[in-house]
């Protein structure tokens, strides 16, 4: 079996894991535009912030390619796909034949319309090559412009605060993260983040850029009219999926559509990651969720599907979780403005805490939530978000700072949804009880449920 | 291989495995001694309060495969070989707490810990003592749990016992002399209801 992988991002490369180990004979060829060993992408804003060095972002061994049985085409680019004769082209001037294809080609940045975007010092922040390069720039960097307010810009502007540089973000819509978070934690990052110096302009954008006398960018011109002072520039706008190369035979919305089991329309054709358009779980609908830990969950279930062991992936679920200074926020399902508009929702502020919390529910279903500090016990709703589940009368619970899996499974108890109450006279059942702590049908905590 | 098994109708929240296991993972090892010790070592077990205020023992399962070691960013989790455990790399962790999000059971706190890099926050969770364990000791929280509510032992036993256990009480005969399983537990529980439902009469 002769398998093809574009991309060595973490899709490509769990899918690669999981081939491996269901067949051991298959030919494994990667073909990536990336030359770096296979990373942490996350990471790389680690590296700009100076909390990581370069030598940390690697997830993989460094003789990975060999010890895994494979052939990898690094630095080349996927140019063309033959869906008749079944090749991929590259760049490099082959043709590699596949039996089986996984596009992991993740996304890019989104470009922005402005005049001289291609200065030095113009940054988008995607690959570690992009923050090498920013790293470098940083000594002549006095004051950076961020344009754009998602996880991209924030985890910019926070690499170059904490680096003692000035930042300027700019925002076209009304408030920060607004594609993740509400508008009540948006503006709590933001205070955090202007506390340590940021400052941000909302409902303003770049129009172009000019250069200084060594080519590099010098200022800003806004859509106000009025100019503004800048040695360096990181374009944070989103990404899209990376999918040029890819033939219109292959079904694509805004990512390449798959099946549930990773397969395009085309048999034998699989896509995972960033580039792929799966179903999104709270919302219902298809949709493309660009993020670390879907990507690792397709490549798995791509990896098994392409090596002939079916399983089936059940979607996806939006999710996040990042620490700005002294702020930790979670985030997972429906939680923007546009979209949580008609769903229930509860929410409690505790100041004392400097805690806030706000839960989503449609009929009953909890199908997003934010955490603003106290994230510890996130991964229990993230799990409850993900499974469909209702959280059984416990809104109160889990909006204040006791909240634990214990009381989850307990109302589950109560509410008959799978164990009764105990109660002194009948026989005990929390034996069952038991069970359902140890998460698995066996009535004990075991290491390896 | 032993495992710790945790019985949460044993329960009676009195915590004591929180602070034998921070204890356990401190530097000098004495209680004395954690309290004095900076930074001072964070518990990996946790007693939550469960609706009716019992105590709900919450560690990490070890699960296989390991939502948190999928979730983490720099492969900082691994599951260490023959043992079960699902482990920690102080050095690789960059407290992202990706993993707290992955966590089915929110069992993973970030603290600064006497293992991990001096200054550094890290995810610090439950590693079966296995420090405890090469010294042929039982974990931490099971030798100080008097509730019975931990205890280390083969599951494939405590799941025969518990088996017996079930059936017993579900025999024909068990309604003349049954005794509950949990007859501390069963009680208390249920005094605590009447307590709140006659308050709020």
């Amino acid at each position: 079996m002769r398998y093809v992988i574009i991309g060595n991002g973490v899709a490509g490369i769990t899918a690669a894991d999981t081939i491996r180990r269901i067949d051991p004979e298959g030919h494994i060829v990667f073909v990536a535009r990336e030359a770096f060993p296979p990373y942490c992408r996350p990471m790389i804003s680690n590296i700009l912030a100076g909390s990581a060095e370069l030598d940390e972002l690697p997830i993989r061994p460094d003789d990975y390619y060999r010890s895994l049985g494979a052939t990898a085409y690094l630095g080349v680019e996927a140019t063309g796909l033959d869906l008749e004769s079944r090749e991929v082209s590259i760049s490099a001037g082959a043709n590699l034949a596949f039996d089986r294809l996984l596009i992991a080609s993740g996304a890019d940045p989104h470009r922005i319309e402005a005049e001289n975007l291609d200065l030095e010092n113009i940054f988008f922040m995607r690959t570690v090559k992009d923050v090498l390069g920013m790293v470098e720039a940083l000594p002549k960097v006095k004051h950076a412009l961020v344009l754009g307010g998602g996880l991209v810009g924030f985890k910019a502007a926070y690499g170059f605060l904490s680096r003692g540089i000035r930042v300027t973000m700019l925002i076209r819509s009304g408030f920060p993260l607004s594609m993740q978070i509400d508008q009540t934690a948006g503006e709590m990052i933001q205070a955090e983040l202007e506390r340590h110096g940021l400052e941000v302009r909302t409902g303003i954008e770049a129009t172009g850029f000019e250069a200084g006398e060594d080519g590099a960018v010098r200022a800003a011109r806004l859509s106000d009219g009025t100019s503004l002072e800048c040695d360096a520039v990181v374009v944070g706008k989103g990404v899209f999926p990376a999918r040029g190369y890819v033939p219109s035979a292959i079904e694509t919305d805004a990512g390449i559509l798959v099946d549930d089991s990773m397969q395009t329309n085309v048999a034998g054709v699989y896509a995972a990651g960033d580039v792929a358009q799966h179903v999104d779980v709270a919302r219902r609908r298809p949709w493309v969720n660009a993020i670390w830990p879907v990507a690792v969950e397709m490549g798995r279930v791509a990896g098994h599907n392409m090596a002939g062991y079916p399983m089936r992936y059940p979607g996806s679920l939006s999710r996040n979780v990042i620490r700005i200074f002294d702020l930790d926020v979670m985030t997972a399902g429906m939680v923007s403005p546009r979209e949580s508009e008609g769903l229930e929702t509860a929410e409690g502020y505790d100041r004392r805490r400097h805690t806030y919390r706000k839960l989503l529910f449609r009929e009953g279903v909890l199908v997003g939530f934010v955490l603003v500090n106290q994230i510890e016990q996130g991964g229990v709703l993230m799990n409850l978000v993900h499974q469909g589940a209702s959280l059984n009368g416990l809104t109160a619970e889990a909006l204040g700072p006791r909240f634990n899996v214990g009381q989850v499974m307990g109302r589950g108890r109560q509410a008959g949804t799978g164990y009764p109450a105990p109660a002194v006279g009948a026989p005990s059942t929390r034996h069952t009880a038991n069970a359902a702590a140890a998460g698995s049908s066996a009535a004990v905590t075991t290491a390896t449920e | 291989m032993k495992q710790v098994i945790v019985h949460p109708e044993r329960c009676v929240g009195c915590m004591q495995c929180m602070t034998a296991c921070a204890t356990a993972h401190s530097t000098s090892k004495t209680l004395i001694g954690a309290l004095l010790e900076e930074p001072r070592p964070a518990p990996r077990i946790h007693v939550g309060a469960g609706l009716e205020d019992e105590g709900f023992p919450n560690r990490c399962r070890h699960c296989d495969p390991a939502p948190c070691q999928l979730g983490c960013l720099p492969g900082a989790i691994y599951r260490a070989k023959g043992s079960n455990t699902v482990m920690v790399d102080y050095d690789l962790c960059i407290n992202c707490a990706s993993c707290a999000m992955a966590c089915p059971y929110g069992v993973i706190r970030f603290a600064e810990d006497p293992k991990a890099p001096p200054g550094k926050t890290v995810a610090v969770k439950c590693d079966n003592c296995v420090e405890r364990q090469a010294q042929g000791k039982v974990p931490a929280c099971v030798e100080t749990c008097f509730a019975g509510a931990l205890t280390f032992e083969e599951p494939s036993e405590a799941m025969k016992r518990r088996t017996g256990e079930v059936a017993a009480s579900i025999s024909l005969d068990a309604a003349a002399h049954r005794v509950p399983l949990s007859a501390s537990w069963d009680l208390q529980s249920e005094m605590k209801r009447r307590q709140k439902a006659l308050d709020q009469r």
